[in-house]
């Protein structure tokens, strides 16, 4: 998973993002994508924070859930846009361009499942934060979270060997890019201390990505 | 590592280098304390943080990819959602009682004053060009008298901008003369400095509207000097004919952007790539933002009277001194020639009276 980081170069052209997404990560970022497809019950409401062009709301809704999700880039929401129109999504499928800080906007209780994947390895420790908060407030009780995402290996060898082979791979990304992405340091920790009770955490690619579930138990506010 | 970075923002400004996003307490803030904004440059919230020492202030430091704010407020890489996002998750809002936000206001072309407004329920104030200005502005109550908003470029700047992206060059240069002149190294090395000193302290006098005229115009009179020595020495005596063509090769590589690095001139590189097809390179754009149309003058600055609602917006926040206000309050071109195209205007306006439009 290592090679995510390209991912900022590939967002500068969505179009051809999920392609090149899947080339980068053989097949790895659909099948991530498919595990948390999986995770979700069936006909949930759900939202997605950072939706892109659309790819993980598709699988979503065939199996019956509708989704309402957000993205930040402009050009992203206008080829998630162009998803909808051609497959006929929407009254599946909504999207606005906004920021996590946006979501002070939704109401209370008001999704079954809150979904999200390599979003959080972009944005910063406060916005990180602020979109767990308010997660928790906007899942009904009963609701689940999930988040695929780069993190950092748990062991210090592991540590080593990721930021080793990672490295080169940044320096390409910065050159073009002029960005990169951030593995989340402890993202498990982070739901916890949002306040949810962490169901599973499947890590894969030498310990590079992990899939973290959490629920809102029943009772919490 | 603390120490490398600003290293590398010293000299390597054309590639970012980001710091930490979020809330910065300056000295010993309280609830009424003054909030500012800026970017996620490491040499800018290092340079502020020295700056702003004996201060007690929040300093909310926004995501612009690590650049400059005002690079990156051209390049849209610091914009309104950078300031709202880190004014909304950061927790601001239970530190002080206030509701009062102080932005940079170089950062006027990506971060819309009003949208910030609508969106977080602050109030935005500009604060000072200059982050020096930045005690005496909160002193006087947040009042900005002129020099606080315009640009200037005066040596301390040309050196430290021509630094921070010729460095790259004079590098470049000097692996070249390495693997090919490598005798004459070290004059390269000792040369090439010298005129990149003499050229960037000589700027404001030398002829010319452009940094490539100025460079060009040093140049004729070093061939001159270069053709009279030749003349009254030997042939092959001529002590300083290594040193002279050196500087006659450095000077302009110095002088081409320098309009791009100037504050108060426009860059002229960006028309110049547009022109041949390069529309980027990385991230940088040279072609289809509203900022290189008017660059490559494809399209022009264009003002409607009829739409100002005279909100001063334009006067307030160009760095150039272009706008004005008219007897009957509205907004007017004072000095047009002066427009750098940093879009600054055009982003502010809030009834689209400023706009680019392609030349009738």
């Amino acid at each position: 998973m290592f090679s995510y980081v390209f991912m900022k170069i590939l967002e500068m052209r969505p179009r051809s993002y999920d392609q090149q997404m899947d080339k980068i990560s053989r097949g790895r970022v659909r099948a991530a994508k498919e595990a948390v497809a999986g995770e979700v019950p069936k006909g949930s409401h759900v939202l997605e924070i950072g939706c892109g062009t659309g790819e993980l709301a598709g699988l979503m809704i065939q199996r019956d859930a509708t989704v309402e999700g957000f993205d930040l880039s402009p050009s992203m929401i206008q080829t998630a846009k162009e998803r909808i129109e051609t497959e006929n999504l929407s009254d599946k499928f909504s999207v606005s361009q906004m920021g996590v800080d946006g979501m002070d906007r939704f109401r209370d209780e008001q999704f079954d499942a809150i979904v999200s994947t390599l979003v959080f390895s972009e944005l910063s420790d406060d916005e990180r934060r602020f979109a767990l908060k308010q997660a928790k407030r906007i899942l009904k009780p009963g609701g689940i979270i999930i988040i695929a995402d780069e993190v950092v290996p748990k062991t210090f060898f592991r540590k080593i060997l990721h930021t080793v082979i990672r490295l080169p791979m940044l320096a390409v990304t910065y050159l073009v890019s002029s960005s990169s992405t951030r593995p989340i340091p402890d993202l498990s920790g982070e739901l916890a201390r949002a306040g949810f009770s962490i169901q599973k955490e499947i890590r894969s690619h030498g310990d590079s990505f992990a899939m973290t579930v959490g629920i809102k138990e029943k009772g919490e506010k | 590592m603390s120490f490398l970075k600003t290293l590398w923002g010293l000299l390597f400004r054309l590639f970012p280098c980001p710091t930490k996003v979020g809330l910065r307490p300056i000295g010993n803030p309280g609830p009424d304390s003054p909030v500012l904004v800026t970017c996620n440059f490491d040499l800018t919230v290092k340079r502020l943080s020295r700056l702003l020492q004996g201060q007690d202030l929040w300093l909310l430091v926004g995501e612009s990819k690590g650049v400059n704010v005002w690079c990156a407020a051209g390049g849209e890489e610091f914009n309104t959602h950078s300031v709202v996002s880190v004014v909304k998750t950061s927790g601001i809002a239970d530190k002080v009682s206030h509701r009062t936000l102080i932005l940079p206001p170089l950062g006027a072309p990506g971060v819309k004053k009003s949208e910030v407004e609508k969106q977080t329920g602050w109030k935005v104030k500009w604060g000072p060009v200059w982050a020096e200005d930045i005690p005496r502005y909160l002193a006087d109550n947040c009042k900005r008298d002129e020099p606080m908003k315009r640009v200037t470029y005066n040596l301390k700047e040309r050196l430290d901008t021509g630094l921070s992206c010729l460095f790259p060059f004079y590098l470049f240069f000097a692996l070249v003369f390495f693997l090919f002149f490598s005798t004459q190294l070290t004059t390269y090395l000792v040369v090439g400095a010298l005129s990149f000193f003499a050229f960037m302290s000589l700027v404001p006098w030398l002829p010319g509207e452009r940094g490539i005229t100025k460079a060009l115009f040093v140049d004729a009179l070093l061939l001159a000097i270069l053709l009279t020595l030749e003349f009254i020495t030997d042939s092959d005596a001529n002590p300083f004919r290594a040193q002279l063509v050196i500087a006659m090769i450095m000077i302009p590589v110095y002088g081409l952007e320098l309009g791009g690095l100037a504050s108060t001139m426009p860059s002229d590189l960006d028309p110049f790539l547009a022109r041949f097809g390069v529309k980027a390179i990385g991230n940088v754009e040279f072609a289809g933002t509203t900022r290189t149309e008017l660059l490559n003058r494809f399209k022009i600055l264009t003002y409607d009277r009829e739409k100002c609602i005279g909100c001063r917006s334009c006067s307030e926040i160009c760095p150039q001194g272009v706008w004005g206000i008219d007897e009957e309050k509205r907004a007017m071109f004072v000095n047009k020639d002066a427009c750098t195209a940093c879009v600054g205007c055009i982003t502010q306006c809030p009834s689209a009276a400023i706009t680019a439009k392609k030349p009738s």
